[in-house]
């Protein structure tokens, strides 16, 4: 070998040790986060936890099967579901629309689905009463068709659209845009319609940001209260939703019965957002997309 | 190819097309423009002197001063730990990784009402350190600080995973190289760290301020409803509704509305200067993940 | 100063970047780490600079165990692939960086500093370009303010990542000329990492280079070039044609052919594989030689590839052979012309690529 040899002095080989982190601080945000974590969501998420389930199994299971319990989170679930089918709908064809088409003004229309992230649930709330109400400028028209929105029902899943509509929008755009137009010009090169292309092409790549689109919208509107409580009727066993019990259990010093639900109401979102988080690891391991 | 291309390249004016946006644009101005066009008339219902009236209620100042408050004790907080955690997830493998990212999430998961629950269930008089507070004369729940740590935990999400991904995307050669030319960490992390996260900081202080400034459900569980004392003005906007003073709630309701507004402006404008802004929050739990495969 | 590395090895979960390096650097010299992605060059780099700890093994500035020193401490200059430039500073804050974040008593006056950035600008070619932002300078800029940034602590030694990997492929011709020109000029020891190995040979006085984590030749370039000690150092530097060759009571048969007399054999196996470079292939008029057919020919600038089918040889596909463009002029070879082949050198290696 000509590899010129410098003088150095030989040392004895040293022990495995542990890799060092290069960047400093990992010792400190770690700790800060977890620290932070533990004390602002952790700690008192589990308070609820451990409140209900300390008045034993028996009280737990009571509770959460008596039949306006059961009526509220049947309406919480039910309205929910509702609204995020209908936001699945109209919420692609916005997504659709936004990105495939252009026309004016349409940088606006964009900006403007996120009102609903930005507006406070409790002027939504008064708004979506005042317009549906009775004597409300669409509550008078929809009168006319023997149709009332407010104060039932009906007044709950509207005012579950509007707390859903930006996020099946939201999850879609993306996926949409990264969509290879290349793609779906093949497919027509090779014969197929738009329609065909459109099931056969374009629906399959969509479909796991619908279906994330989907859950996000239903497990936000499954704990909405504020945009809630003034446009529905808040009748017991009616129009009463589940959140607004939980408030009603607590003024009456129901303890138990306030946390019973929430205990329901927690497990049902967490199974959500893990089914949400395995969905889109599958999604990336399949189509290395959302 | 050309009527190939022509039939999926939708730059034809077809009606079908045309009708489309027509339903999508009807869809959004019947759910969107309309209730905010209503929060705005009917604060205007009587005219601008029973608005102006309405709005310098000293009620309403109270209300006000309190939002901003909670908002300017909220924010930085969570901006703190926005921060921290996003260094601490973007700039080393630590296994874990992905579940952490989760659990930050968890807040959204919850129920604002629940949300509120939870403090009482700590810091209430029949909680946890119900006794500890008792004896020594502190207020937690129906007082100032209950409404901060509610707001706190329903805001914590929001400037972590704006960051997250912005700090991923960026990787570590900056601060790399910083370290190669003699900086501490301190100097690397205002120098060259900072400058580089500041649209994204910006984007989730924004988002984090407004969702602090207008929550409702989780402030509303833990304040006691006093007059003057705890109410926020989204709780303000609920007091003067139930007490059919219409003007006056929807007077208060259009200066949120118009938060909410600034903070749509505020968002397009950044969201224009650093684009991968859009879509970031996504990102970091996608980008985690792929690091992992 | 002298760097030396001692049995470093790393791995990064299940995959052995590094495995067992033994490497001397002297002070002054330019040394190129050359080798395919994945070889563990720029690990090794990394491991250097500091940017990562190896597993195992020392790392030795000036004969003082360095393998704990954090980065701050090691007074190493490294350039990166992407240039990392702090893309908020102007180029003038950019290459001041190193100065200014100094602790208090070292920090040199704001009148020292400007003159060493300006003159480090003036010394890489962009004097005029202190006010610019890195956006709006070319690639070939942006690596040379990253240099200066780099120069501007007084390294005791310069590590370059591929520092031209993302350049064109004119700007980084000019660029190999400037480095090389600029260590004549100032002597600092220099080690930089490429996988281009006509960057490696023009650049370097020493080139090392690695495969799968370790290294497996070293030397002058010349060396490196002409006397290869595997079939991997041999393909990876420049071109080769490569044959399957048997080895029978002591003699070397490439088919029919006995080319004992023009092979350096360094196997006792009986299958392996003969390395000859395009340009050991002599071509004559028919009749002399081993008797071919020319297949194709191109004209690359000063060259001329060849390609011959050898009648005979355990080969379907064509040799290429390389001659000067004078040549080329002289007996204008065409396609279909049966030539003679005489070969200069074949290099034999055993199948699985390891030199005896």
């Amino acid at each position: 070998m000509a590899t010129p040899v410098a003088a150095v002095e030989v040392k004895e080989p040293t022990p495995r040790r542990l890799p060092q982190r290069v960047l400093p601080g990992f010792g400190l945000t770690l700790g800060y986060t977890m620290v932070y974590l533990s004390l602002i969501v952790l700690i008192p998420l589990s308070a609820v936890f451990f409140r209900s389930l300390g008045s034993g199994w028996g009280h737990f299971w009571d509770v959460v099967t008596a039949p306006r319990v059961v009526a509220s989170l049947r309406l919480s679930f039910g309205a929910s579901l509702t609204a995020a089918l209908i936001n699945v709908i109209f919420g692609f064809m916005v997504a659709w629309v936004l990105v495939r088409y252009s026309f004016p003004f349409k940088r606006l229309v964009d900006a403007m689905v996120d009102l609903p992230f930005a507006l406070p649930t409790a002027v939504a709330g008064i708004a979506l009463t005042a317009l549906y109400a009775p004597n409300g400028w669409l509550g008078i028209w929809l009168k006319s068709f023997g149709i009332s929105v407010a104060f039932t029902p009906l007044g709950i899943v509207v005012a579950l659209t509007f707390i859903g509509l930006p996020f099946v929008v939201r999850t879609l755009q993306p996926v949409l845009e990264d969509l290879d137009r290349e793609v779906e010009q093949a497919a027509a090169t090779l014969g197929a319609s738009a329609l065909q292309a459109f099931a056969r092409v374009i629906l399959p790549a969509l479909w796991p940001a619908l279906l994330t689109g989907f859950a996000l919208a239903f497990a936000r509107a499954v704990g909405e209260y504020g945009s809630v409580i003034f446009i529905a009727g808040n009748m017991p066993m009616k129009s009463e939703i589940a959140p607004l019990l939980i408030v009603t259990k607590l003024e009456q010093y129901d303890y138990a019965g306030a946390t019973a639900i929430a205990v329901v109401m927690l497990v049902l979102s967490f199974a959500l957002m893990f089914g949400i988080n395995a969905l889109q690891n599958w999604a990336l391991s399949r189509h290395g997309g959302r | 190819m050309a009527a190939a291309e022509a039939r999926i390249d939708g730059r034809r004016a077809a009606p079908g097309r045309l009708l489309l946006i027509a339903a999508a644009l009807l869809f959004l101005g019947l759910f969107l423009v309309l209730p905010l066009l209503a929060v705005f008339v009917q604060a205007l219902a009587k005219g601008v002197s029973a608005y102006v009236a309405a709005i310098s209620d000293p009620m309403a100042w109270v209300a006000v001063k309190l939002t901003l408050t909670v908002a300017a004790i909220a924010v930085p907080f969570n901006l703190v730990f926005g921060v921290a955690a996003a260094w601490a997830i973007a700039k080393f493998e630590f296994r874990g990784k992905n579940t952490l990212i989760t659990l930050i999430d968890l807040p959204f998961a919850v129920s604002p009402v629940i949300a509120g629950l939870i403090f009482i269930l700590l810091f209430g008089s029949h909680g946890w350190f119900g006794g500890y507070l008792k004896a020594h004369h502190i207020r937690v729940v129906f007082a100032v600080p209950g409404i901060v740590l509610a707001t706190i935990f329903v805001t914590f999400p929001f400037i972590a995973r704006e960051l997250i991904p912005v700090m991923q995307a960026q990787g570590k050669d900056d601060e790399e190289s910083a370290l190669s030319l003699g900086a501490t960490g301190w100097q690397t992390f205002w120098r060259v760290t900072l400058p580089n996260i500041r649209w994204g900081l910006m984007y989730g202080v924004l988002l984090c301020n407004a969702r602090a400034m207008g929550e409702f459900g989780a402030v509303s569980v833990v304040s006691g409803h006093v007059r003057g004392l705890t109410n926020t003005m989204p709780l303000h906007v609920e007091i003067l509704y139930n007490e059919y003073n219409y003007t006056a709630a929807f007077a208060v309701a259009s200066l949120l509305a118009l938060l909410a507004l600034l903070t749509l402006v505020g968002k397009s404008f950044l969201e224009w200067r650093q684009p991968e802004l859009k879509h970031a929050a996504r990102q970091a739990h996608d980008r985690t993940r792929r690091e992992k495969t | 100063m002298s760097i030396a590395l001692r049995g470093i090895a790393k791995q990064f979960g299940e995959f052995a970047a590094v495995k067992d390096i033994d490497l001397d650097v002297p002070t002054g010299a330019l040394i190129a780490l050359l080798g395919p992605s994945g070889c563990g060059k720029t690990t090794l780099l990394r491991i250097i600079a500091g940017l990562e700890t190896p597993d195992e093994g020392q790392v030795l500035f000036d004969g003082r165990d360095a393998t704990l020193w954090p980065i701050r401490d090691r007074n190493v200059g490294f350039v990166f692939q992407h240039y990392a430039l702090f893309r908020h500073m102007s180029v003038f804050e950019n290459v001041a960086f190193g100065l200014k974040v100094k602790p208090r008593r070292e920090r040199p006056s704001s009148a020292e500093m400007r003159r060493k950035v300006q003159s480090l600008l003036e010394l890489v070619q962009l004097g005029w370009a202190g006010d610019r932002y890195p956006a709006q300078l070319s690639g070939g800029q942006r690596q040379r303010v990253a240099l200066a940034r780099a120069l501007a602590v007084d390294p005791d030694v310069l590590l370059l990542d591929e520092p031209f990997g993302a350049l064109d492929s004119q700007v980084r011709h000019e660029l190999r000329r400037w480095l090389r020109r600029l260590h004549d000029e100032l002597h600092f020891t220099s080690i930089f990492v490429t996988h281009d190995q006509q960057e490696a040979i023009e650049v370097a006085d020493t080139i090392v280079v690695l495969n799968q984590g370790r290294i497996e030749q070293s030397g002058v370039p010349g060396e490196v070039y002409d006397l290869p000690t595997s079939a991997f150092v041999h393909r990876f530097l420049g071109q080769v044609n490569e044959l399957p060759v048997h080895l029978r009571d002591g003699r070397a048969f490439l088919g029919p052919i006995d080319i004992s007399p023009a092979a350096d054999v360094r196997t006792g196996e009986a299958d392996n594989i003969a390395l000859i470079r395009p340009h050991e292939i002599e071509i004559g008029p028919e009749g002399v030689g081993w008797p071919a057919t020319v297949v194709a020919v191109r004209v690359i600038g000063p060259i001329v590839r060849l390609e011959v089918c050898a009648q005979g040889l355990p080969t379907n596909e064509p040799l290429e052979a390389e001659i000067s463009r004078e040549r080329y002029e002289g007996e204008r070879f065409s396609v279909g012309q049966t030539v003679g082949l005489r070969f200069r050198r074949w290099q034999v290696y055993p199948a699985s690529g390891v030199a005896a």
